[in-house]
């Protein structure tokens, strides 16, 4: 690796371009929190592929980059892909990617860490490499360039993206990361080739070296020496003994999810069967009341964030969430403190939680009933009945909020128009609770906010064997539902289906689907994710360019029994459960929460040799 | 505003944090106080927040030198003391000035600042005698008309500079320094008036130095 000079005259350069572009707080750093570790003898990169206002709301980063900060030695600087306008602006001007701590081009760097978070942002990894000056494939590499290293829910099917890396984490990444430092310095002080390097990698748990495998006919990847012929998912037992990050950089601009956050539990069993971050990061395992209260106040105080977020896939089933909310009301009297709680579930939503989280500032509510009918609930072991969701929104509205949002998603397995058809008349009779609770004079500005979704298969969930419901009759359904929904008081909104499409393709696809993903950012894609960037069009013709059918990647069905393109990837998950819960499905059988009741199998406990982990000790409830 | 203690805050907005917008600089420098652990006041109603205000706007990428912003406190606190844990809490570019306590009943920064002071710098090559001509015949005109996002807007020059521009040369750089009056209808931009007069694309940067309140024809600042 060569030495690395830290790059005034590169502020110099990019200084000149911000007049003339979209948004320039994007690029100069310098914010609360950000450090620069000039005398770093190695340096990793971090970076989360989309523009700056969207990655800096990602809470795995923070949680990465203050654990590499540990390190002695090591410098750990951000990334984030350059608009549009400026990625122009820099390529005319030959300035290459940069990291924002210290305008170090990031091809000088050891590591690059890029995060997979969602299907969409696959296209910028490719763009960010190329402006990074990389080359896009990790054969064409050489002991000049930084190992590439992935990692993130995207990962659990890691094939499509898998030529574009060296190295790919699977699982939780608090231990990884630093054990993958460790081994790459190690290497480098041996003087090792980049090959063997990148090949020890793959004795660290949790890393999946796609180098070493190598997909057969019937599409299984077979591993060869030193990798294991599948890649087991790194998981941490106990949370508590890693600190939420507390003082991470707070932005100017204005970003997403722009607040203090801690992080109060991993994990979800309810055992959603659409859900891939519910299966995936099983078990269920708490932080403990004491360690959520003293992070978020010392999180606060260290960044002056105006709101709290208590985020997991599921805060109000922390055993513990109600004394914890009373310690930290009663904490932030006076200071116009929000506290907000993303991801409730109507049957937890209280009113003495309604009653807390409606004290001081309120912050939006946002529940996720998914189906409209019973019946699909169940097949989509949603478990939330109709009256709790009609009493969810009762207490919310007598405790003062005057706006709620739905998730809903069409396109589920077994879904009929009758089921589409529900979530209209559900709507209504939300919006009559919701006028009902609600004084007169202030009905005026009450809301029910509704946001569709398509549903994606994804892999290592009970559906993962299903294709995607085609474009057409997608398009077919939505137009039934905007008929059956209440127009007045009700802001409906989708998720174009055609970016679903592209999504579903990216999930679902092999090692094949690099191909398609290289083509269509050769031909312009990035920031997918954006709706006015992403055209359908480009990508399906530069799939086609390549001989893959996108819409068939996204659409065909796998049979049970057959290899999976991601069966070399272990999340700890039993084939045996997963294919139980999918026949569950069609008979509309609902399974419990291991949390709350006895065990159901997953496997992930056994496999992984963890255990549910809950603040009070025991089950919940 | 009711009762507590009005703190006034001078700051700068400098170097790279230039490019902040002005939505940006408030939000940092509500935060700035949070962190700081001043004992802010808190509006009452829906949504509680904290009770700051802030002077006049300053574009992206335009700097300032003494910018302001009035924060309410429940609590006194010495001015030594919060300068103290105010530079503690703040990046030095965006960093505090001077503050001081003023009356309860002071009106608003953005009611009683109407004098804005710049310095432009224009990229070399003419001497000072030809700017400074180029720009007394601009004044001497009486009128500008600008086009800003689609919307016309003439500024009486007598009104809009309630005095002449200046020119000097330092260390080879040619530095205009204006005093432009802010008023309900808008102000001029001190790019645009110079660009008018000396041509475009050949201002290097613009800097507020200075805010000043008009009280019975003398100018004084703030604090």
């Amino acid at each position: 690796m060569m030495a690395v000079s830290v790059s005034s005259d590169l502020w110099l350069q990019v200084e000149r371009l911000l007049p003339h572009v979209e948004r320039p707080t994007r690029y100069i750093d310098h914010e609360w929190g950000a450090c620069r570790r000039d005398d770093a003898a190695y340096r990793v990169a971090l970076m989360y592929p989309d523009a700056y206002e969207v990655g800096m709301a990602n809470q795995a980063l923070e949680v990465l980059a203050a654990r590499l900060q540990e390190l002695e030695d090591v410098a750990t600087e951000r990334v984030f892909l350059p608009w549009v306008d400026m990625s122009a602006a820099m390529r005319e001007a030959a300035i290459p990617l940069f990291t924002l701590e210290s305008y170090t081009p990031v091809c000088e760097v050891d590591l690059f860490g890029i995060t997979l978070s969602n299907e969409l942002t696959y296209s910028n990894v490719l763009e960010a490499l190329d402006l990074a000056g990389i080359p896009l494939r990790a054969v064409d590499r050489d002991d000049s360039h930084p190992l590439v290293i992935g990692g993130g829910p995207s990962a659990h099917n890691p094939e499509p993206m898998a030529p574009f890396f060296d190295a790919i984490l699977i699982g939780d990444g608090e231990d990884a990361v630093q054990e993958i430092v460790a081994s790459h310095r190690a290497s480098i002080a041996s003087g090792v080739t980049r090959e063997e390097s990148v090949h020890a990698l793959a004795t660290i748990e949790g890393v999946y070296v796609p180098s070493l495998y190598t997909p057969g006919s019937d599409g299984r990847c077979m591993a060869s020496q030193p990798a294991p012929d599948r890649v087991r998912r790194r998981i941490l037992a106990d949370l508590d003994a890693y600190p939420a990050p507390v003082c991470p950089v707070v932005p100017y601009a204005d970003v997403v999810h722009d607040r203090a956050t801690v992080e109060v539990l991993r994990g979800c069993s309810r055992g959603c069967r659409f859900c891939q971050a519910g299966m995936v990061y099983r078990p269920v395992r708490e932080r403990s009341a004491d360690s959520i209260v003293r992070d978020a106040i010392a999180g606060l105080a260290c960044t002056g964030y105006e709101e709290l977020s208590l985020t997991s896939l599921s805060t109000a089933d922390h055993s513990q969430l109600e004394p914890i909310l009373r310690r930290l009301v009663a904490r932030l009297e006076g200071t116009g403190t929000a506290i907000s709680v993303p991801s409730l579930r109507m049957d937890s939503f209280t009113v003495p939680l309604a009653r807390l989280l409606g004290n001081g500032r309120k912050s939006g509510l946002t529940f996720a009933p998914e189906a409209g009918s019973q019946r699909l609930r169940d097949a989509i072991n949603k478990n939330i009945t109709e009256e709790e969701v009609v009493t969810a929104v009762h207490e919310a509205f007598t405790a003062g909020w005057r706006r709620v949002k739905l998730y809903f998603m069409i396109g589920l397995p077994t879904e009929t128009d009758e089921d589409v058809r529900a979530i209209g008349a559900l709507v209504e009779k939300v919006l009559h609770v919701a006028r009902e609770a609600t004084p007169k004079g202030e009905r005026g500005g009450l809301r029910v906010a509704v946001s569709v979704a398509t549903f994606v298969p994804k892999a290592h969930t009970p559906f993962q064997w299903d294709g995607q419901t085609p474009i057409d009759e997608v398009r077919r359904r939505q137009r039934i539902l905007r008929d059956s929904v209440p127009h007045r008081g009700v802001e409906l909104s989708w998720h174009d289906p055609s970016s679903s499409l592209l999504e579903a393709a990216l999930a679902r696809g092999g090692r094949e689907m690099a191909d398609g993903i290289e083509a269509a950012w050769r031909v312009g894609a990035r920031f997918d994710a954006w709706t006015e960037q992403f055209s359908l069009t480009r990508w399906l013709e530069a799939f086609a360019s390549v001989g893959l059918d996108m819409t068939a990647a996204a659409s065909t069905a796998y049979v049970q029994g057959e290899p999976l393109p991601w069966s070399h990837i272990d999340s700890g998950l039993a084939e045996k459960f997963l294919r139980l819960e999918r026949a569950r499905a069609d008979s509309a059988i609902t399974t419990p929460d291991c949390t709350f009741e006895e065990c159901t199998g997953c496997g992930v406990c056994t496999d992984l040799g963890v255990d549910i982990s809950i603040a009070e000790g025991g089950r919940r409830g | 505003m009711a009762e507590g203690f009005k703190l006034r805050i001078c700051f700068r907005k400098s170097g790279r944090l230039r490019f902040l917008s002005h939505l940006e600089t408030g939000r940092a420098w509500e935060r700035a106080a949070r962190r700081a652990g001043l004992p802010y006041a808190v509006s009452q109603g829906f949504t509680p927040r904290m009770r700051i205000a802030f002077g006049p706007a300053l574009p992206v990428g335009t700097a300032g030198e003494r910018e302001y912003l009035d924060i309410v406190l429940k609590r006194f606190i010495p001015v030594a003391e919060v300068t103290e844990v105010l530079r503690a809490s703040v990046v030095p570019e965006l960093g505090l000035v001077t503050c001081g306590y003023v009356p309860p009943a002071e009106g608003s920064l953005a009611s009683r600042l109407t004098i804005a002071v710049y310095e432009v710098e224009i990229e070399g090559g003419s001497p000072q005698q030809e700017i400074e001509r180029s720009l007394n015949a601009l004044v001497g005109t009486g009128r500008l008309s600008v086009e800003h996002k689609g919307k016309h807007k003439v500024f009486e020059l007598a009104k809009a500079l309630p005095k002449k521009p200046e020119v000097r040369s330092q260390e080879g750089r040619t530095i205009v320094r204006m005093w432009v009056r802010m008023g309900e209808q808008g102000s001029l931009r001190p790019e645009v008036f110079i660009a008018a007069a000396v041509g475009p694309d050949r201002v290097v940067s613009v800097t507020r130095t200075d805010l000043l309140i008009e009280d019975q024809q003398s100018w004084r600042r703030p604090l």
